[in-house]
């Protein structure tokens, strides 16, 4: 086989175990969903909801079925794109998540650029003179952002730039269609989702450039006179990136799950605040339709952090024929 | 113009206490010259070559030292003496093929970073052209598509020739071969001592070549340096060190080769290799005298307190061995 050939075979074999993934994922999700206690009729209708509406509302949300044939109608359902009708607004789930989606991508996405763009240079600027004073200043600072709870990073963005200064909105994911106003409602919240993520991106960086700066290839390039800022920059960077990025794609869950507290302290509409919200109403239908969706988002994550490493190391698509 | 370095002297501090990995060695290489340093495991072969192109590890510090290169002297005491040489006026040529290239980039792009220093101001379409002519001088099959390769994609003797090929791409005055068959096969051993050859004969560098292997050095190189627990205890011609060496420790080194057409036992256990008994003194400590006195078979009262000069032997001016029994009185 050429290359492209075992490149095609080794993303080929991903997706299969991608579609495995995902339905083991929520068959275990769906059960764990219904150990939460408290359940939805009470919850959403207050202790004074008569039996009758109490026994509708739990036929339409088909709790009066066995677990099994809950189980069997959601999983058929799901597996063509059908989540239900949500009890509560009356619209089908699926548009419910697919409306909030974009916003929380949004802010993943941004976040995540954000600290690689800060992250990888502060890491490179600590490998390259190790034991210096940047160094230690560059750790210390790293593992202040790693340490502070994106809670506190929240609150704290949120009253200086949002209530005392006012130069970014307070609220919310900004007017539909306006772009400007969107970016600016997204900046706050990704910093304080990024902040971090860019300590911890530096440390790996910093840790992954360092191990490979004592591989035997980097004296070569030395004593072929190629300058250190090539050597560090290009030739050590894009191999200490393939641990950084393996890392990344185990770590983008967690990412997700900050997310949520991100998004209901600066009340934006997402995926995270969707979940908190049907977790405190007991709402399991759409509990269990954003959580398949974040299941599905961090295992295509995983597989695009598999390609980008194919294509960083050109050893793994052909180790793994 | 000869290559020469003088009085080198490297330290390495050590957890406990530090060590003189090498005391006082000098080489003296001719252009076109093979010179073969010859030495066991840890008698500091590969600290003469690292400190030459200024790239010791970080708890290592030379003492003294200076290089003529190419006419010019350097410094080797002070940081980054060499700098200015690396892929220029020196290459090198490393022990482990397997892991002296960069495992993310192809062979192409390698051969061709040696060349933005090389010939700085070429345009890409140039360098690429060099360095497949490069490959095909170190007698790599189809070097256009070996530049799109990565050196997993090859067998160890096949990227020590593309090492082999970025030494060429420098045009060095002085080549440093570092145990570069050591860790390749018997059979490709030959093919790449013979691709140093040529390169020497295209540039007509100067080449150290480091080894373990006196075969090596005998079948190969002009001139013969030995070295023991950091210091220099013979040099010469190969011919005359062979025919007549002048330090006990040369004569035990070559009794040790093994002769492929050696009488056998018809007991195998009685076929015995010859081996020097003892091991290598610690460099820590220097004791006085000679440094090979305890290993040696022929020493005597003095050589444990009179530190031995370089002593010339027999007639020829360029060989001579640090042994006592040679002193003239």
């Amino acid at each position: 086989m050429n290359r492209s050939q075992r490149t095609a075979a080794f993303i080929a074999s991903r997706l299969a175990s991608v579609a495995l993934t995902i339905v083991g994922a929520t068959l275990l999700l769906f059960l764990m969903v219904r150990l939460v206690p408290g359940d939805f009729t009470s919850v959403m209708l207050g202790p004074r909801a008569t039996p009758e509406l109490r026994a509708q509302i739990t036929h339409d949300m088909g709790l009066d079925r066995n677990m099994i044939e809950q189980l069997w109608l959601f999983a058929s359902r799901a597996a063509t794109g059908n989540f239900g009708e949500d009890v509560v607004s009356r619209r089908p789930i699926l548009d419910i998540v697919l409306d909030v989606i974009p916003n929380t991508l949004a802010l993943a996405f941004s976040a995540l650029a954000l600290a690689l763009i800060v992250g990888i240079p502060i890491g490179v600027i600590a490998a390259l003179k190790p034991g210096s004073w940047l160094d230690s200043g560059l750790a210390l600072l790293s593992i202040s952002f790693i340490t502070t709870p994106t809670l506190v990073v929240s609150v704290i963005l949120f009253l200086i730039f949002a209530i005392g200064l006012h130069w970014l909105p307070v609220a919310g994911a900004g007017e539909p269609g306006d772009i400007a106003d969107r970016l600016r409602h997204l900046i706050l919240p990704s910093v304080a989702l990024a902040l971090g993520w860019v300590g911890y991106i530096s440390r790996l960086v910093r840790a992954a450039l360092l191990d490979t700066l004592a591989e035997l290839h980097v004296r070569t390039m030395r004593a072929y006179g190629v300058s250190e800022y090539r050597i560090v920059g290009l030739y050590a960077l894009k191999l200490a990136l393939v641990p950084v990025v393996s890392i990344l794609g185990i770590g983008l869950g967690d990412l997700i799950g900050s997310s949520v507290v991100v998004e209901i302290i600066f009340a934006r509409s997402g995926i995270g605040s969707l979940i908190f919200n049907s977790i405190a109403q007991r709402n399991y239908p759409v509990v269990q339709a954003c959580v398949v969706f974040i299941v599905a988002f961090y295992i295509v994550a995983n597989l695009v952090v598999d390609m980008i490493n194919a294509l960083l190391d050109p050893r793994i698509s052909g180790a793994r024929r | 113009m000869a290559i020469s370095v003088r009085n080198l002297s490297v330290d390495y501090s050590l957890p406990h206490g530090t060590a003189h990995a090498l005391r006082d060695v000098s080489l003296e290489i001719q252009k076109g010259e093979l010179l073969g340093l010859v030495g066991e495991s840890g008698s500091g072969k590969s600290t003469v070559a690292f400190a030459l192109m200024g790239l010791l590890a970080n708890n290592a510090k030379v003492i003294s030292g200076t290089a003529k290169i190419d006419g010019k002297s350097f410094d080797l005491t002070k940081p980054n003496a060499t700098a200015a040489l690396r892929g220029r006026g020196m290459a090198m040529i490393f022990q482990d093929p397997m892991l002296s290239l960069n495992p993310v980039f192809t062979v192409g792009t390698q051969l061709c970073e040696v060349l933005r220093r090389r010939s700085p101001g070429s345009d890409r379409k140039t360098r690429i052209g060099m360095a497949e002519d490069a490959l095909d001088k170190v007698k790599l099959s189809n070097p256009q598509r070996r530049m799109g390769q990565y050196p997993h994609e090859l067998s160890g003797g096949m990227r020590q020739r593309v090492v082999i090929a970025m030494a060429l791409l420098s045009e060095p005055a002085l080549l440093i071969a570092d145990e570069p068959t050591t860790a390749l096969d018997v059979t490709v051993e030959a093919q790449i001592m013979r691709e140093i050859i040529g390169l020497r004969d295209r540039i007509g560098c100067a080449v150290l070549l480091i080894t373990h292997s006196l075969g090596l050095v005998t079948e190969y190189c002009d001139k013969l340096s030995v070295l023991y627990a950091g210091e220099r205890l013979e040099s010469g011609t190969v011919n005359e060190v062979q025919q007549q060496p002048g330090h006990p420790y040369t004569r035990m080194l070559f009794d040790c080769e093994v002769q492929i057409d050696r009488e056998r036992h018809a007991d195998a256990s009685e076929n015995r290799f010859t081996v020097i008994a003892g091991e290598l003194p610690d460099t820590r400590q220097r004791p006085p005298g000679c440094i090979f006195n305890g290993r040696c078979d022929v020493s005597f009262a003095d050589c444990a307190v009179v530190d031995p000069g370089d002593y010339p032997v027999g007639n020829d001016t360029e060989h001579s061995a640090r042994c006592l029994r040679l002193e003239t009185p």
